[in-house]
């Protein structure tokens, strides 16, 4: 029975894992759609070039942030709670 | 290194100056909770290597996307992204599984540069809002 439990809660945080990684799509997706805006903006007055990059630089890097916080999640699901679950279930046991 | 656009390098030294800045915090920090041993030191240097090359190779891929055509433009940004996500992770898994690096210490420097752009408004004073408009502007 307390085998079935330590899986079930390792599966439990391999899921999450997966579940919070949907997140690294979308970061994605947005970058793209960031640079085609911006080399429209650029066709359309190549003066403002160097202000369109360093805004566009500037989204990017705070939509991939986004990203980053799933992979944080993903990890600390993966490597830091099951640990914590089985201890605490080890604990509640005894 | 000679053909990366002044304004990606530009940037990069700024974020990359910032990241260093909040790693010495950081560092201040492990030592005054007492946590701090060579590993901290350590996976904060993998951490802001990093977090500064994932920088620095999304302005390179932004640089060279500029030059490409309308449909291998946006694949050309995702497969980019796909790369420096699996970089991120394989650095993120180093640190965690590695005993010489701090997973802990790995990962925080990895949202510095999103503080630092935070901070942008008020350190750059060229680059602000103006008033009655959304657009960030460079004078």
């Amino acid at each position: 029975m307390l085998d079935l439990a330590i899986g079930i809660i390792l599966g439990g945080c391999a899921l999450g894992a997966g579940c919070a990684m949907i997140a690294g799509i979308g970061p994605g997706i947005g970058e793209g759609n960031a640079v085609a805006k911006a080399c429209e903006a650029i066709g359309r007055q190549p003066e403002c070039r160097s202000a369109v990059t360093t805004t566009m630089l500037m989204g990017c890097a705070v939509a991939e942030t986004t990203g980053l916080y799933a992979l944080v999640i993903a990890i600390l699901l993966i490597f830091v709670a099951p640990g914590r679950f089985v201890k605490i279930l080890l604990d509640a046991v005894k | 290194m000679g053909n990366v656009d002044p304004t990606v390098k530009r940037e990069t030294i700024y974020i990359a100056s910032f990241v260093v800045i909040l790693s010495m915090l950081m560092e201040a920090v492990f030592l005054i909770i007492g946590k701090w041993d060579y590993t901290v030191l350590l996976g904060n240097i993998l951490g802001a290597a990093v977090a500064v090359g994932n920088f620095f190779f999304m302005g390179i891929t932004l640089q060279k996307s500029l030059q490409k055509g309308d449909e291998e433009r946006s694949s050309f940004v995702k497969l980019s992204y796909t790369y420096r996500t699996l970089a991120i992770v394989i650095s993120a898994l180093v640190g965690f599984l590695c005993p010489v690096f701090n997973g802990y210490a790995v990962v925080i420097p990895l949202f510095f540069p999103r503080i630092a752009i935070f901070l942008k408004p008020f350190v750059d004073k060229n680059y602000k809002r103006e008033e009655g408009d959304n657009s960030i502007v460079e004078e």
